[in-house]
């Protein structure tokens, strides 16, 4: 299973640094989702820095919708899905494997929106292993639950639609708690994070282990 | 048919049963000491509605589950979750609806991002995407198993939902505290309380029972209609 | 302020009269759409127990 998801990840990541839609596509609209936010609020700083770890969170999520269309769109093109599906891989696999790019993506694009909270919003970078701690697991949650509602998704024409009204309100708590944890860390005492970083473990964990037992099914009937 | 005649009496019970809770609930019980005035008489029907709330998402996941599970596989199950879900989502609405005027009467605000509501709010968006998943066509099969592990996957969601919109709300804002509320229950009010349980669920069964028919004539519906297309090939081709 | 409370009752029950009138009106005009009596084969009444449940079918 493990060898099947890292052929998948492997896969997924070089078409992303080939095509580089991350790049071209997912970060752009990340960071004017950033310069929006500042435009809405703004320009005065005394709106934008409280707010900081929630704008951060909230352009992660709705980049996170987009991430996870682009995750499955590879994989309609040419029929590759079917190709998935019959390549004999562990579903699991597949899903750990389309997960774990994801994670990749989120992490990379993470580290770019941190830099640009702390330009754009005058974020006090402090508690950087909370900062961390929750960029991981948070990414893992949100991935975990993309791909599971990407492919159930996936098969219909209405997926651009559904996608984000399906995967924002799960994905709730894990906005949450990442924005409770950021607030902590920004504001000087990231020991009060821990109930917070705790919540986005539960999902994380909850989501990966439903994940990689419905994706099977789901995959068949996609 | 037998069984129409069973659900007419339920259906005659819970109006007479929600018919009464309302005359008791708005002219007949007391205002109660502690409340701004007459906000009591939301007792009466906002928790019944979120208790339904509860029962019917908690149906649809237990059909969602029963259709999973290979022994119990059978359609029933799948439009019942439907049906449920559907249902479920109309009181979560009027959950919201009423929560929200229990506020503004209490607080003098509309909506208090109080943990009850908040939670109630999420699930209700949560369940709509779940009925426009639904509503997706395609193979029958394949859209109620996608549905059953959609359900589930949502439903998994719901405690981790309530406990961090709890631990979010800890340090500040304000409750519908049911809990202190026990003392000044008392009489005819605690009577009215029941009687609106009662009633709500009862038209909760019996709306129920309507919404799976539906999608069972809707479903024998799209059977026929695949059946009459297959015999006009049919016929054409022997000609 | 009782006022909200009225306006709330009647939000509450009028909702659900609706929902229930519609659900009602829908289902009737579902089994208008379909034959009465399906004379034709195997096949229709095979699809016949699952199509109208009773009450006491459900659990």
């Amino acid at each position: 299973m493990l060898r099947d998801a890292a052929l998948v990840c492997g896969k997924d990541l070089r078409i992303e640094l080939r095509s580089k839609i991350g790049l071209n596509q997912v970060a752009p609209f990340a960071a004017t989702v950033l310069l929006l936010f500042g435009l809405a609020l703004g320009p005065n700083r005394q709106a934008l820095q409280p707010a900081a770890a929630a704008l951060f969170w909230i352009a992660v999520l709705l980049s996170v919708v987009l991430a996870v269309q682009r995750s499955f769109a590879v994989e309609s093109a040419d029929s590759a899905r079917d190709g998935l599906r019959l390549s004999g891989l562990d579903p699991a696999g597949i899903f750990l494997g389309k997960g774990a790019a994801i994670v990749a993506q989120l992490l990379a694009l993470e580290a770019l929106l941190t830099v640009g909270v702390a330009l754009l919003f005058g974020a006090q970078l402090s508690g950087g292993l909370v900062l961390l701690g929750t960029c991981v697991t948070a990414s893992i949650g949100l991935a975990a639950v993309g791909v599971v509602y990407g492919v159930l998704s996936s098969g219909a024409r209405v997926k651009e639609t559904l996608l984000p009204l399906l995967l924002l309100p799960v994905a709730a708590p894990v906005l949450l708690g990442a924005t409770k944890a950021w607030d902590e860390a920004l504001a000087g005492t990231p020991g009060q994070a821990g109930v917070w970083l705790s919540l986005l473990a539960v999902f994380a964990v909850a989501y990966v282990a439903v994940g990689s037992v419905a994706f099977g099914p789901l995959l068949e009937g996609a | 048919m037998r069984g129409d005649r069973a659900v007419r009496a339920l259906g005659v019970a819970a109006l007479a049963g929600m018919i009464a809770t309302v005359w008791l609930g708005l002219f007949v019980t007391p205002n109660a000491v502690g409340y701004a005035d007459g906000t009591v008489r939301l007792l009466y029907i906002h928790p019944p509605l979120a208790w339904v709330m509860f029962i019917a998402y908690g149906m649809a996941t237990l059909s969602s589950l029963l259709y999973l599970w290979p022994r119990t596989r059978h359609a029933r199950f799948d439009r019942l979750a439907g049906a449920s879900a559907e249902v479920g989502v109309v009181f979560t609405g009027l959950t919201l609806v009423s929560g929200s005027i229990w506020g503004r009467t209490t607080w003098g605000v509309y909506w208090a991002w109080d943990p009850l509501l908040t939670t109630t709010a999420l699930l209700f968006v949560l369940y709509l995407g779940y009925l426009a998943m639904r509503n997706v066509p395609g193979d029958p099969d394949t859209v109620a198993r996608r549905s059953a592990i959609a359900g589930l996957v949502a439903f998994l969601d719901v405690p981790i939902v309530f406990f961090a919109v709890s631990w979010w709300s800890l340090h500040q804002g304000p409750t519908i505290d049911l809990a202190t509320r026990h003392s000044y229950v008392h009489g005819s009010m605690a009577w009215t309380l029941l009687l609106g349980f009662v009633s709500f669920t009862l038209t909760y069964v019996w709306l129920m029972v309507h919404r799976y028919r539906l999608a069972a004539l809707r479903a024998r519906e799209s059977d026929e209609g695949l059946e009459s297309a297959l015999a006009d090939r049919w016929a054409e081709a022997l000609q | 302020m009782s006022g909200y409370i009225e306006v709330g009752y009647v939000i509450v029950l009028g909702s659900l009269a609706t929902y229930a009138t519609s659900l009602v009106g829908r289902e009737r005009a579902a089994r208008r759409r379909l034959p009465s009596t399906p004379a034709d084969g195997d096949a229709a009444a095979a699809v016949r127990p699952d199509a109208a449940p009773s009450a006491g079918e459900l659990p």
